[in-house]
């Protein structure tokens, strides 16, 4: 079939931080140098910030270097008071730590909602020219004759069926052709997987790793005690996943008395039978976050994953005509629980590099390695260096954790072992045959919901006539070894219900597929025990439309 | 052929949609807007007879800045022309005040075919396509699922209980669309390219040659006294058993002795 073509200097592919960051910079420093340059950012989500969900504390440092007048452009900033406190939690009660480590400090930052972040970052970069296409996802990445040279993207075709036809409305998919193409996929991008496997840029590097969060935007009523408590920031650690599964939760204040809600799960979870998703209800239940969010009404829930592996699994940043940057190329400081301010920071060092690189007509790897350059010698350096081995710490089991981070603490980050080895979380689940535990009870729907009442919150959608974006390269499998071993974990681990197991007309086994539920947090391929999940882009558009988390 | 599509940018009703402090309109801060759905059915017909027949495809919309996008959106999918009219007069009015600006405005622009949505569904009141044509006084075709155009005029079907009729108007005419008239198109990434280049005039009432009293709030005559969300649905209660029969023998227990509806 014979595609349009589209041609730009650069093309980002993605619209989070990382990306709208470089694109609004790349733009601003061609203004200063009197250069025209035609950008153009895609991204799969129906509108920018459709899929963006974080936190979020931001740590304005990137923001300031990049628009040092956000404030008057009326940036979206939820809270500008942030106190801090972290508790301890044990199954019925807490305990304040009285000290709060200082990476954890967070005054000075802001609580924002990554999604309308994105959404105002997406209208400056309009302004600024930079053409802005949501509602296109990119699903191949295109080569030069050699196949060595990225030459940028196919965007995937729309208005085909279940059987793979083309409908009465098919629009085929163009090729967006760029002298260097810029990869901002956010965690477990699906691009960045093809283009390193044939690339090879995590060859020789620690395995990416992640964590997975289930998060809620609340309303509480204006008499709860909470809109004035002393603390406005609250991170907790312990109850419900303990202290050998990675992770902890997060409670911040917002305006119009909303809290953001979340709890985050370290992918390198051993428990077969651990559910994320019910983690997460029991942790909205102990009494500490129960009392503060009682009363309330969720407005939106969503799910997304996060880039943790830190700098001993930064990928190779360059390749001949495109780069690597934000979560995709794991910028974000576990340390700090921030990915914000080093996406932006590396998307816009990045512009920096491809600026020089496209007024010279060179993007070869060799001179798109500049951005690396760069990038060691910015304060993204700084965080992540002193962080390299913290996350590793934190999968330690038990109190050996506290031991190794104290170790890391005294040492400036090199602890007892520099570096710590880091484990693909597709290899961390041991055998799980017993029941899970049981269910979290007494759902109201308001406050507490089940998995669909939350994928409705979401709301996310996707065109249901088109073929299922999820590959499942071994059926069977599914219902032999992965069941008899782990007794199916993806019915899990997926915060979305897109997986069930079923039975078919004969009484067997079988897997089914609810594909309109994705999030697109794509904890399904990251975790999956046998990797017999590949995600892929549904048709543009599709997904979460998250407007407040 | 000259054909005028109404269009409106209305809330995504997928987005979180909640009643204001006021009781009667609900917030704007966290909603997405989108191209009302049936308008689409409209601008994607439009375009369909424009390629068979050729002429021009007009998107005229009453609405704030913002409705911009929407009307962008129709030359993205292939309209030739927008005319916005943005005005705080216009602001506040109710189905009967809209459809005046509306024929105000159609008046102005050459056109043999209008096409509208047969319900914007924000407010649902299906009334706007019927009024701009008696303001024009033009005939008016409601709920069209097949359109179909002869000399002069125009063959539309709509479905009726039990059936469908067929009727026919001489142009110029206005139809509102039903569900399943066509499949819409998508925009294509050239088509918004292409869009950005294309005329959109933005206009006043006055320049219409309005009276501002007679349009927006000023010219309401429906009042909203209250907006409420509707009842939270029940948990739904799936019917198992063992066979299809059993089944269905149990869904007509339930109807009819649970929910004594049959
Ligand atoms: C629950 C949670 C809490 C967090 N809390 C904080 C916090 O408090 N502070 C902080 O600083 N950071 C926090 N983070 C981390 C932070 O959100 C990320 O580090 C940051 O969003 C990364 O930005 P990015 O631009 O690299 O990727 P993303 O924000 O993931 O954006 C990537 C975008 O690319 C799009 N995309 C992906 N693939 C394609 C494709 N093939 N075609 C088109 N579009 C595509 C996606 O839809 C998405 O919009 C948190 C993360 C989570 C999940
Ligand atoms: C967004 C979305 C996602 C869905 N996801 C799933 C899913 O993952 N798994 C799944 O099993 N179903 C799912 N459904 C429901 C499923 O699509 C319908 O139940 C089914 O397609 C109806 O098929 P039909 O041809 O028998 O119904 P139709 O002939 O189209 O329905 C006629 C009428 O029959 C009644 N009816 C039909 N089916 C049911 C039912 N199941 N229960 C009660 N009354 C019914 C309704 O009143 C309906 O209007 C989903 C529906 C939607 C809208």
């Amino acid at each position: 079939m014979q595609r349009e073509q589209l041609e730009f200097d650069v093309l980002f592919v993605g619209a989070g931080p990382a990306n709208l960051a470089g694109a609004i910079h790349l733009k601003k420093l061609a203004q200063q140098n009197g250069r025209e340059i035609e950008v153009a950012v895609i991204e799969k989500a129906e509108s920018i910030g459709a899929h963006s969900l974080s936190g979020a504390v931001l740590d304005p440092r990137a923001l300031r270097e990049l628009l040092p007048d956000f404030r008057e452009r009326d940036c979206p900033i939820e809270e500008t008071d942030l106190r801090d406190a972290v508790f301890y939690l044990t199954a019925g009660g807490q305990f304040r730590l009285p000290y709060v480590p200082p990476y954890m400090h967070n005054e000075g930052c802001f609580i924002i909602s990554l999604s309308k972040f994105c959404a105002w970052l997406g209208s400056i970069a309009e302004e600024l020219g930079v053409n802005v296409f949501p509602g296109f996802a990119g699903v191949e990445a295109l080569y030069d004759e050699s196949g060595r040279r990225v030459i940028g993207v196919r965007t995937g075709d729309k208005g085909i069926n279940k059987e793979g036809k083309p409908k009465s409305n098919f629009e085929p998919g163009v090729d967006l052709l760029a002298k260097v193409t810029v990869f901002g996929e956010g965690p477990k991008g699906s691009l960045i997987r093809e283009v390193g496997n044939k690339l090879g840029i995590f060859t020789g590097r620690m395995p990416q790793v992640f964590e997975t969060a289930i998060k809620e935007v609340i309303e509480i009523p204006a008499s709860n005690p909470f809109l004035n408590a002393p603390f406005t920031v609250v991170h907790t650690f312990g109850y419900p996943l303990g202290l050998n599964t990675r992770g902890g939760g997060f409670l911040y204040r917002m305006k119009a008395n909303r809290v953001s809600l979340g709890l985050v799960v370290g992918l390198d979870y051993e428990d077969a039978l651990l559910e994320p998703y019910q983690e997460f209800l029991r942790f909205k239940k102990h009494p500490l976050i129960a009392d503060i969010i009682g009363g309330g009404k969720v407005l939106q829930q969503g799910a997304k994953t996060l880039a943790a592996g830190g700098w001993y699994t930064l990928p190779q940043l360059a390749v001949d005509g495109a780069v690597f940057v934000g979560d995709s190329a794991s910028m974000l400081n576990v340390q700090r629980l921030k990915g914000i301010h080093t996406a932006m920071k590396s998307g816009m060092l990045a512009a920096e590099t491809i600026l020089a690189a496209v007024t010279k007509d060179d993007v070869r790897a060799s001179v798109l390695d500049d951005y690396r350059v760069r990038l060691e010698g910015s304060w993204i350096q700084g965080e992540l260096y002193a962080a390299r081995n913290f996350g590793q710490a934190l999968s330690r089991k038990g109190v050996a954790k506290f031991i190794a981070l104290g170790a890391q603490f005294v040492s400036g980050g090199r602890g007892f072992v520099d570096p710590m080895k880091i484990s693909d979380d597709a290899d961390s689940l041991k055998p799980g045959r017993g029941a899970p535990p049981p269910p979290v009870q007494d759902l109201d729907g308001q406050l507490y919901l089940d998995k669909l009442t939350g994928v409705y919150l979401s709301g996310t959608k996707h065109e249901e006539d088109q073929p299922c974006h999820l590959v499942i390269p071994d059926a069977n499998l599914c219902v032999t070894r992965c069941w008899e071993t782990f007794r199916s974990p993806c019915t899990r681990f997926c915060p979305g219900q897109v997986y069930e197991m079923d039975t078919t007309d004969e009484g067997l086994p079988r897997l089914k597929l609810n594909p309109s539920n994705c999030l697109h947090c794509k904890t399904c391929e990251i975790k999956d025990p046998f990797k017999n999940i590949i995600w892929t882009c549904p048709e543009g558009g599709g997904g979460p439309k998250y407007s407040i988390v | 052929m000259d054909i005028v599509v109404l269009v409106k940018q209305v809330p995504d009703t997928e987005s979180l949609v909640q009643i204001a402090g006021d009781g009667v309109s609900i917030k704007k801060d966290d909603i997405k807007w989108i191209m009302n759905p049936y308008d689409e059915l409209a601008v994607e017909e439009a375009l369909r007879i424009k390629e068979a027949k050729g002429g021009t495809v007009t998107v005229l919309s009453v609405g704030a800045q913002k409705a911009q996008e929407t009307i962008r959106t129709a030359l993205a999918m292939g309209a030739d022309k927008g005319l916005l009219v943005n005005d705080p007069a216009a602001e506040g009015g109710d189905a009967l005040a809209t459809a005046r600006i509306l024929a105000a405005a159609v008046k102005n622009l050459p056109f043999d075919l209008i096409i509208a949505g047969q319900r914007a569904v924000d407010e649902d009141n299906y009334q706007v396509g019927a009024a701009v044509a008696e303001f024009l006084g033009i005939p008016h075709v409601s709920l069209v699922s097949k359109a179909e155009l002869l000399e002069g005029r125009i063959r539309c079907q709509r479905a009726v209980e039990g059936g469908s009729v067929t009727v026919e108007a001489p142009l110029p005419a206005l139809f509102t669309t039903q569900r399943g008239l066509n499949e819409p198109r998508y925009a294509s990434l050239p088509g918004i390219m292409k869009a950005k280049k294309k005329p959109l005039e933005v206009k006043t009432v006055a320049a219409l040659g309005l009276d501002p009293a007679r349009v927006g709030a000023a010219g309401r005559k429906v009042v909203v006294k209250a907006l409420r969300l509707p009842p939270e649905r029940k948990a739904v209660r799936m019917i198992a058993g063992e066979t299809p029969a059993a089944i269905a023998a149990e869904l007509v227990r339930v109807l009819h002795e649970e929910a004594r509806l049959i």
